[in-house]
């Protein structure tokens, strides 16, 4: 079962542990990642961040992310959140969960996940920082960080 | 034989197609005084005609990392458009 929110509200993680885990009696080994709000953006610190997504297309490209992660690993289930809107440093932002049979494809796939997000998820941040609001860049380390996926493309 | 000319006539000067705007992360900072819908027959003319009236977006639409979609998903600039398509100008994404 994979399940894609995305949501202005915040998100429990022991509930979504536990959805997780009482999947199946097969279930061995799941892996959960959470993202959250820095308070620093390029060395210099942050009062809110805003989240703008492209609705429709944003759970469209998740789920061809989870369908992937699915045929490359063996995977019982998934849930992945991304909270949209307005941010305050410390808030959970993103969550990526994973249940499996065996430990390596739940570490596998939940890194695949987070990693596709980063780069081909149609979300944007926006950050403020002494009142001036501006756009951040995407990083170079996120696309190295998910091409390495690439070379054992299907 | 009359009516399949004029539906062929109909086909052939339909190439310009009405097309409704969606500008997001930094570029819609530069796309405040753009109209909602513009006619055109690709992305690639659409990016051609805005930067004619808006440079500075123009500039950052030429920006090779900037990706464009049609109704939802992701193609080359010289996707032919239909009447009615949603484009969308994505630049790179900053989730997670």
């Amino acid at each position: 079962m994979n399940r894609i929110r995305i949501q202005t509200h915040d998100f429990d993680l022991a509930q979504e542990y536990h959805q997780l885990r009482e999947l199946s009696s097969t279930v061995g080994a799941v892996v959960t990642f959470t993202g959250l709000v820095r308070d620093f953006e390029l060395d210099a610190s942050i009062d809110s961040l805003s989240l703008q997504h492209y609705p429709g297309m944003t759970e469209t490209l998740l789920q061809e992310i989870v369908d992937q992660a699915n045929k490359r690993w063996q995977l019982i289930g998934s849930t992945v959140i991304h909270r949209v809107g307005e941010l305050l440093p410390r808030d959970q932002i993103v969550f990526v969960g994973v249940a499996s049979q065996h430990r390596a494809d739940a570490f596998e796939a939940a890194q695949f996940i987070m990693d596709y997000l980063k780069t081909k998820a149609t979300f944007w941040k926006q950050v403020s920082q002494d009142g001036q609001q501006h756009w951040v860049e995407s990083k170079d380390a996120d696309n190295d960080a998910a091409s390495r996926w690439d070379s054992t493309d299907d | 034989m009359e009516s399949q000319e004029a539906g062929v006539q109909k086909l052939v000067t339909r190439t310009i197609a009405l097309i409704n705007l969606l500008f997001f992360g930094r570029l819609g900072d530069f796309s405040k005084d753009v109209p909602a819908t513009i006619e055109a027959s690709t992305p690639a003319e659409i990016r051609q005609r805005l930067t004619t009236d808006h440079p500075t977006l123009g500039k950052e639409l030429s920006e090779p990392q900037v990706l464009v979609s049609v109704n939802q998903m992701i193609v080359s600039w010289d996707q032919p458009l239909a009447d009615g398509s949603e484009v969308a100008f994505l630049p790179p994404v900053t989730g997670g």
